[in-house]
């Protein structure tokens, strides 16, 4: 063999190798072998460029897990108020299945007053009041559709591309494919608010068959921010520091003796968890945010609220974090109690909310970030135009879960401001134009980063693995 | 070829492709081209097949675009080597694939040579290879093919590992726990020539190595004590984990516990171990969140079955088959469903109940239902014939009696497969594009032609599918078990991706080694012996030192030309850590348990807190095999050490280095109070001098004698650490007695703390995380 060809094969080798002796298994280079570089065993978060130049950086993704009534949100039906009680015309029940609806249900027209807003004209309801403000920085997509209609399920073919456990989620994905820009925080940090964990629970975060460090971090606005964090009771910084450079020296010894890389790593990450220790800690510290953003995100220190992590997100993401992950938890408006009411339960859990989801556009755009952050607002399906079967005898007004058609809000990185994508049939029962898969909306957001969403890819089990699995096609229209 | 295929060639001077003088091969050298380059609209599959052309079949070659001998009028090379904007370029340029020089060399060399097919080598019988020569010292075959390997690579082993290192790495890679002291010094200090022999054998009598073991297999069979998905409500299923704790420490043969574990139920008369077995199938998850449906469930769980078999036993992943013909391996949507129809006749149906279960009932209350039950037979017979309102002090004290019987609840219960008979028989049927609703044709059991026929029978159960996965015609299931036995002790298999033997899965790096592993294993099944095979080997029991010239050469250590060192799993940071500190219980078996773990203030959607109450007593130092398994919340601290939440089938865990593992390891207050208890320890057993307590604490923790510089570098840890204790008593007595408990009469708060610092250290060593 040429020395030259062995020479760089063997350098090739050791990046690639080295990485596997650490776990980071086989990378399908098919895409990355383009870019240049996989990442490496040592800092497997180094930011990375993706495959084309792009607007977005980073994600803030706000999830509303149990799915919002979009039909009182986002797409106003008319024609659905006026037929509302009706009986639900047969063929939109045939052949169909529903969570918690059997036989014929009445139809339901939102009870929530709509309008245009922004200069742009895109319609809301006064749900979400404070939303209006940023009419005109935000895309809301109308003609979503997913294939699953149980919470984990499609919480899981939304952030992993499968409906079943195991895949990795997109903000690994992210992270595998950008790095981070953070040498001293988690690449990918998860909020949750309300205490409870989505459906999908951590698969929704999980790094499936990729290295665990893409995996998400769940950090908490409340008690220790990251699980181990804090040293423990009665070791001050210094003795913290005291042990850990005879740490070092003794890891030191060790690798003279034994030789193996590795050891150095093993050093390096010490150092980096002790930075970690400060940085964490620091960032998820709002009290140190003045009062009057305080009061425009809703949020007070030391709670675990929505309002907070919101605020958290854009602390984090301008500390260098690729992605964070929110999941507020109450948006199963089935209507089993007074808090799923479509009118005045709705409005309330709207507007709390809205004004830190609006507060956050504001703030990311006054300090250009919005430009290159992708902020997206959703759940994981929709909800149907007719009364839930099980409460339809009761006095509170909910829906059932539903798959066909649904609305997402989108902002930033990339994203028109002031645009409206596609649109339900009169009803709202299917989309009507311009349809906009899951599979789709995962696509045109790895487009909005950077990447072929068919070309980032993993192998595993003998296949190259994507986010979209083999569907997704870019929606162009919503792109600035 | 696929470049990490090609290094991964290179890297083992596995001679990719065309060196001049060697001949090409086609498994070694085109199949992988072909396969990651044309099969997926060229190959098995023949409803996504372009233009009717096959290549994964010599015919299909044939008919259209291989002459043999003539690479030049062979159109495959003429659109292999088209220009990239040419439209008739293969691969197309919306793939973004394309093939090198080298690669269209290989296919060149190939057909000149005749274009020459042969079955995938995974797919053919294993037979016995010669053991080759070597000039090097074998201690068995193992090291023959090994060591014969290195000489042609110009390379030497390493001398055998000291006799500390050479103890402690057996004795985790056998039990999972290091060696006690006395055992270490009974080893080191025995000189007759087979004291490594006796101390593996005494390794692998220990009870604790069928914990271990079990933990590996408890990862294929996704044993967890909830059922997942949404809510993950806590499952009683821990009488399954027992059983393979249990068979491993009691060297069942392999052919029978797979048999137990796929058909127990199916033996005649089957014992209540072999169906307690089942339970390996029940481990599937079960969705009982409101408002889905159960056929729906119940029929992913099947789906799961036919998966999780085929790739624990056959490295085959059959899941991509479920939705359509495999893109690569020889294996239809019809033949998966064939498959499927082996495990579609048992009575689980998704239910939360998890019915069918078995109940477990103490002696005593088996006493109490028996006597109750001969008193209400006796009341009954009393009654018999007599009109409603006659007897009515009898009548009521039969109905007392009988709640006194329903009163009585197992001790515990275990879901079991049972198979459906008569009229509750499912047919199965076709689901196109894998979906449960969308039916096809009836679908008979059988298995892929690809493999070896099942014997003719007028019907085909379970059991007999079990036995053919463990049969002797069978190409993969002893290669596969063999090399996932390998994994376990070399840190990485013979082939790598243990979890697919099928075509897009990696060459072995030793196949004459793999296939003499395999065809010795399947003589008697014998697990243990086996493993006795890989560690009496001197390859294994080489240093593992390595100089910057050896590892740039092989940084994975295929070629084991030094002794194997990972990382330990996440159950093994913690139990050595435990077992360290003094505080680890020895005790086996029954319900798992819940150690310290931080309360996250979060519930499962639909479900209850996630967080637990700390089992009492010992229950909270038991090993890591014992720790209440929730999928939807994987004990964190071994979560961050790779361990899987065990939703699927986890075949091979991730090694990750993270600074997360650290916060661990640092803050955790399970392992502070493993530090506070190695401190109290170490002053109470450690010697008088603060260098023979340095050295006890590092001897505790790393089995081996701590060398000058160590103890000095540790001494020097003591001194500044007291000093600051010192000037601060009440941090001394929090960092010396939380979470532990108050200090014994007559210590020191200061002293405490200062060696619950070194002790700290010590157990963050590299050293501590990887086998030496």
């Amino acid at each position: 063999m040429h020395p030259q060809l062995a020479r760089l094969q063997a350098t090739t080798r050791r990046t690639f190798l080295n990485g596997s002796a650490l776990g980071l298994g086989a990378f399908a280079l098919s895409g990355l072998e383009a870019r240049g570089a996989e990442p490496s065993a040592d800092k497997p978060l180094a930011p990375r460029k993706p495959h084309f130049a792009a607007k977005a950086k980073r994600v803030i993704y706000l999830h509303m897990s149990g799915a919002p009534p979009h039909l009182d949100i986002f797409d106003y039906k008319p024609e659905l108020q006026k037929r509302d009680g009706q009986n639900c015309p047969d063929e939109y029940l045939k052949g169909k299945r529903f969570a918690f609806t059997s036989g014929v249900p009445k139809l339901l027209g939102t009870r929530q007053p709509f309008k245009q807003h922004g200069k742009s004209g895109v319609w809301m309801s006064d749900a979400i009041k404070p939303l209006h403000a940023v009419a005109d920085d935000v895309t809301v997509i109308r003609s979503m559709r997913t294939d699953e209609f149980n919470h984990a399920p499609a919480e899981l073919l939304l952030y992993t591309g499968f409906a079943r456990q195991g895949r990795p989620s997109f903000g690994a994905w992210t992270c595998y494919g950008l790095g981070s820009e953070s040498e001293n925080l988690p690449g990918f940090v998860v909020l949750i608010s309300n205490g409870v964990q989505p459906s999908g629970g951590q698969g929704c975060w999980g790094s499936g068959f990729l290295p665990s460090v893409f995996q998400g971090v769940q950090c908490r606005s409340k008690g220790e921010p990251v699980l181990y964090l804090s040293d423990p009771p009665g070791l001050d910084r210094d003795t913290r520091r005291m042990g850990l450079d005879a740490l070092k020296d003794l890891n030191e010894l060790q690798e003279k003796e034994l030789g193996h890389p590795e050891t150095r790593t093993r050093i390096s990450q010490y150092e980096l968890a002790f930075r970690m220790q400060m940085s964490a800690t620091e960032v998820m510290d709002i009290s140190r945010e003045p009062q009057k953003v305080l009061d425009a995100y809703g949020a007070k220190p030391g709670a675990g609220t929505f309002a907070n992590n919101c605020l958290l997100a854009r602390r984090l993401i301008e500390q260098g974090v690729r992605y964070v992950q929110l999941f507020d938890w109450g948006w199963d408006f089935h209507g089993t109690n007074p808090n799923e009411d479509i009118r005045d339960g709705l409005t309330k859990k709207g507007t709390t909310t809205t004004q830190s989801v609006a507060a956050l556009i504001t703030d990311l755009k006054n300090r250009d970030l919005l430009k290159d952050t992708l902020v997206v607002w959703g759940g994981e399906f929709g909800r149907t135009p007719f009364r839930e079967g099980r409460t339809a005898g009761s006095q509170v007004l909910g829906r059932d879960h539903y798959p066909d058609v649904f609305s997402l809000m989108v902002a930033g990185g990339g994203i028109k401001g002031g645009h409206t994508h596609g649109a339900s049939d009169e009803l709202g029962f299917k989309v009507a134009e311009n349809e906009v898969h899951v599979h789709d909306l995962q696509a045109t957001l790895q487009h909005c980063l950077g990447f072929d969403h068919t070309k980032l890819t993993y192998r595993f089990q003998g296949r190259d693995y994507r986010l979209t699995d083999v569907h997704g096609k870019v929606v162009k229209d919503i792109l600035a | 070829m696929r470049f990490s295929a090609l290094l991964a060639l290179v890297s083992l001077g596995l001679a990719p492709a065309v060196r001049a003088q060697e001949k090409v091969d086609f498994n070694r050298d085109v199949r992988p081209i072909l396969s990651n380059n044309c099969f997926q609209c060229h190959g098995p599959d023949e409803k996504t097949r372009k233009g009717k052309l096959r290549l994964d079949t010599a015919e299909g070659a044939l008919a259209a675009s291989v002459v043999p001998g003539k690479p030049d009028a062979s159109e495959l090379i003429a659109r292999v080597i088209a220009p990239h904007d040419d439209a008739a370029a293969m691969p197309p340029a919306k793939s973004g694939k394309r093939l090198t020089a080298k690669e269209v060399d290989t296919l060149k060399a190939w057909i000149k040579d005749g274009a020459k097919y042969s079955a995938h080598w995974a797919y053919i019988k294993p037979v016995l290879p010669a053991v080759p020569q070597t000039r090097f010292a074998t201690a068995n075959a193992v090291d023959a093919f090994l060591f014969a390997r290195l000489e042609k690579e110009g390379l030497k082993p390493q001398p055998e590992a000291d006799r500390y290192a050479l103890a402690r790495r057996v004795a985790l890679d056998l039990t999972g726990l290091p060696p006690t002291a006395a055992e270490v010094e009974a080893f080191v200090s025995d000189k007759t020539p087979n004291a490594y022999e006796k101390f593996v054998d005494k390794m692998l009598a220990k009870p604790a190595y069928g914990e271990h073991f079990a933990r590996f297999w408890l990862d294929l069979a996704r044993y967890a004590d909830s059922a997942g998905y949404a809510d993950d409500p806590l499952r009683t299923i821990w009488k399954y984990r027992d059983y393979v704790i249990e068979s491993f420490n009691a060297n069942k043969r392999f052919d029978a516990f797979t048999i137990e574990q796929l058909a127990g139920d199916l033996l005649s008369k089957p014992t209540l171990e072999q169906q307690i077995a089942t339970a390996f199938h029940r481990n599937t998850m079960t969705n009982s969140e409101g408002g889905t449906n159960d056929e729906e469930f119940r029929n992913v769980a099947v789906v799961d079955r036919v998966n999780t078999t085929f790739l624990v036993w056959m490295g085959t992943s059959m899941a991509c088959a479920q939705c359509h013909t495999h893109k690569y391996d020889p294996l239809t949507q019809l033949e998966y469903f064939r498959a499927f129809a082996f495990f579609n006749n048992t009575a689980d149906a998704d239910r939360s109940d998890e019915s069918p279960t078995l109940a477990f009932w103490t002696d005593k209350q088996r006493e109490q239902k028996a006597d109750l039950e001969a008193r209400v037979a006796d009341l009954e017979a009393l009654l018999k014939g007599r009109k409603p309102d006659e007897a009515k002090t009898e009548r009521e004290a039969l109905a007392g009696l009988k709640k006194q019987l329903a009163a009585i609840k197992p001790e515990t219960s275990v879901p079991v497969m049972k198979e459906l008979t008569g009229a509750q028989r499912r047919k199965t049927r076709l689901q196109y594009r894998g979906n449960f609703m969308d039916l096809g044709d009836e679908v008979r059991e059988g298995v892929p032609a690809a493999f070896p026929p099942l014997e003719k029978k007028e019907s085909l159960s379970r059991l007999d599918f079990a036995e053919w996965l463990v049969s002797k015609q069978n190409p993969l299931t002893a290669r596969v078990i063999a090399n996932r036995f390998w994994e376990q002790i070399f840190g990485t298999g013979i082939v790598r991706t243990s979890e697919e033997f099928g075509i897009q899965g990696e060459l072995p790096s030793h196949p004459e080694l793999l296939d003499w592993l395999a065809v010795t294993f399947q003589k008697d099944w014998d697990v243990k012996a086996l493993l006795k095979t890989l560690v009496m080997s001197n390859a294994y029991r080489q240093t593992v030192k390595v100089t910057p010239e050896l590892f740039e050469r092989d940084p994975e250590n295929r070629l084991l030309a030094r002794g194997p060192r990972v990382r330990l799993t996440a159950e093994m940071v913690r139990d050595q850590a435990l077992s360290a500190a003094g505080l680890l219980s020895p005790k086996m078996l029954g319900p798992s348990v819940r150690p310290q773990q931080p309360n996250l203030g979060v519930s499962a959607a639909f479900g209850g807190s996630i967080d637990w109450q700390t089992s009492a007593g010992e229950d909270k130092f038991r090993r890591g095999v014992y720790t209440q398994w929730r999928r939807s919340n994987p004990y964190p601290s071994m979560s961050t050490f790779d361990a899987p939440n065990r939703d699927t089938c986890v075949v091979r865990r991730a090694r990750t280095n993270t600074p997360l593992q650290a916060l661990v390891t640092m803050n955790d207050p399970v392992y502070i109070e493993a530090a506070q208890a190695l401190a109290r320890r170490t002053i109470a057993q450690g010697g008088k001098t603060t260098e023979e307590r340095a050295a006890f604490a590092l001897k505790a923790c790393l089995v081996r004698p701590a060398t000058d510089a160590e103890v000095s570098r540790l001494v020097k840890l003591y001194d500044d650490a007291k000093a600051k204790f010192t000037k601060d008593a009440a941090k001394a007595v929090q960092f010396a007695t939380a979470p532990l408990g108050p200090l014994p009469k007559g210590v020191e708060a200061a002293d405490v703390a200062a060696w619950t610092v070194v002790a700290n250290v010590i157990l963050n060593l590299d050293e501590m995380l990887l086998k030496r």
